[in-house]
């Protein structure tokens, strides 16, 4: 029993991103006002209130630099609803999309009729106290690692060697998804940017550049998701979701050497449009999660919309609102800030905004049936460790 | 700030049940994996089964200590929590070696300029003792 086309996203919110708490004794936010924040927003916008969501679902993201063992009581608490159904999506920057497919089965099950997925997270203050994750980190940190940066850069260089991909091609992703940056009123990293702009930036973990980097800010989002047949009384034009699909600890060959240049997401990709029925060649968009941009190259790859390692694709595709292939038409991640697990929902949210019409000065014409993706973890020896995918319509035909 | 800047400590990894004896073997100048007796994998890092089979009955072997360089980057930058323990190693190389035997070894590349690095270069294990009980084995250019 597929859950395709049975529930729909009828609320968003998104509080504005900041990176206050940077130095020492800065007046900032809380993670509680931000998720109070968003969670608002998206209720609004539903034309729901908190009553709403007494007795029905709640999924609380896991925020990597607040972990609180019992975070979706705690989010509950904060919000000052009573939970029938509790789900803890704790898969990094996957989880928001993860909880999607779950909020929706769990919906179809007759569990719940409607599930508030809202997340928040102040990156530069609330890092947890606990013990540094150990087990195979224990094989890693002790040669250096650099976060993420050093991870992603082992990926990248590998796939450069492996298909002569070039700065131009990368730097077109880049300049893309800034100059759709500075089309959205809430993006942060607005200025626009050339290619030059792109290939002369410093180096941080090489061939990693800073601009190919996201950066940590601080935020909240929220949606909400109903059944579908109570979405058509709601405000807003429904955005259904059509397709979903997950691959974790994805391997490409032996589990101790897999191919670093192959993502999970194509086996997720692979399941989602098998339920949406549909293929790459229908999507009017793409959001992409994007950590690095190479990630967003890979994952276009994986997903079919072009060959593995065609650099001209890359180099010479159109990837504006106004374009082939539209990609990340707000900024994406890497424009509008990272705050921390929460970051990966903005793709859900600007899928919405532009399945909705709202996408202003960005908006694809025409826009019926889009996907977007969140990817999460850095396993040993390996790319992203857990990939979902969603594909989101404004027709569930 | 008057307080004096101490030199950070490095980070250094626990040693359990489970991983002592590849610790162990590393002091010793040996490296070694866990090989699994049903189905002939190997599994690394370490772990209580076989990633491939399942099975649970799996013994320490020792390796040739050869590899290639499957992928590297060159650390220009810090980034993240306790990284101010590498800052005068800066710049360093991390590397993926692909072992003769298969698995893949995350490590760093040393006895060789940060430049001159390349995918594909022949390496061999050294072990770098970092404390009484730990060696860390990198790799450098093969003779």
């Amino acid at each position: 029993m597929s859950i395709r086309g049975n529930t729909a996203i009828v609320g968003i919110g998104e509080t504005p991103v900041d990176r206050l708490g940077r130095r020492p004794g800065e007046r900032r936010r809380t993670i509680p006002e931000y998720l109070t924040w968003a969670a608002r927003l998206a209720m609004e916008d539903a034309g729901l209130t908190r009553k709403d969501f007494d007795g029905q679902g709640l999924a609380a993201i896991y925020t990597t630099n607040y972990l609180q063992p019992f975070w979706p009581e705690e989010t509950a608490s904060i919000l000052g609803i009573t939970p029938a159904l509790s789900m803890a999506n704790a898969n990094g920057g996957a989880a928001t999309v993860s909880a999607l497919g779950q909020a929706a089965a769990a919906i179809q099950a007759g569990l719940v009729e409607r599930v508030l997925c809202v997340a928040a997270s102040c990156t530069f203050v609330e890092n947890h106290n606990g013990a540094e994750p150990r087990d195979v980190r224990d094989f890693e940190v002790p040669y250096g690692l650099m976060g993420a940066n050093s991870g992603i850069a082992l990926v990248m260089r590998r796939h450069m060697h492996e298909y002569g991909t070039t700065l131009d091609a990368l730097g077109n992703i880049a300049v893309t998804a800034r100059y759709h940056a500075s089309l959205n009123p809430n993006a942060y990293l607005k200025k626009p940017m050339t290619l030059e702009d792109y290939k002369t930036s410093r180096l941080v973990a090489d061939p990693v550049r800073l601009l190919d980097c996201v950066m940590p800010a601080n935020g909240g989002k929220a949606f909400i998701l109903t059944a579908a047949e109570r979405a058509a009384d709601m405000p807003r034009k429904p955005v259904y979701l059509m397709g979903f699909g997950e691959q974790d600890n994805p391997s490409y060959g032996p589990r101790t050497h897999s191919d670093a240049t192959i993502m999970g997401i194509r086996d997720a990709g692979a399941r989602a449009f098998a339920m949406a029925g549909v293929t790459a060649d229908d999507m009017d968009f793409a959001q992409l999660y994007d950590d690095y941009v190479i990630i967003e190259m890979m994952q276009m790859e994986d997903l079919g919309f072009c060959e593995k390692g065609d650099t001209q694709y890359f180099e010479s595709t159109d990837f504006s609102f106004k374009g082939a292939l539209p990609i990340q038409t707000g900024g994406g991640m890497i424009n509008c800030g990272q705050p921390s697990t929460c970051g990966g929902m903005i793709h859900i949210l600007e899928s919405v905004t532009q399945l909705r019409g709202d996408g202003g000065e960005r908006q694809v014409a025409g826009a019926r049936t889009g996907l977007c993706t969140g990817l999460g973890g850095l396993p040993y020896g390996k790319n992203l460790g857990s990939t979902a995918v969603a594909i989101l319509s404004n027709d569930n035909g | 700030m008057a307080e004096a800047r101490t030199e950070p400590r490095r980070p250094l990894p626990e040693i359990t049940e489970l991983t002592a004896p590849f610790w162990q073997a590393a002091k010793e100048g040996r490296l070694v994996m866990q090989r699994c007796l049903a189905c002939g994998a190997l599994t690394w890092c370490p772990r209580p089964s076989c990633v491939e089979c399942g099975s649970e009955k799996l013994e320490w072997e020792q390796l040739s200590g050869r590899g290639t360089v499957y992928t590297f980057t060159i650390i220009r930058q810090l980034a993240g929590r306790g990284a101010r323990a590498f800052e005068k190693d800066i710049p360093y190389v991390i590397a993926w070696v692909d072992l003769e035997e298969g698995p893949r070894y995350y490590t760093n590349i040393v006895e060789c300029p940060v430049d001159e690095v390349e995918i594909g270069m022949e390496v061999e294990v050294v072990f770098d003792p970092v404390s009484d009980d730990v060696s860390l084995p990198k790799f450098k250019p093969r003779s």
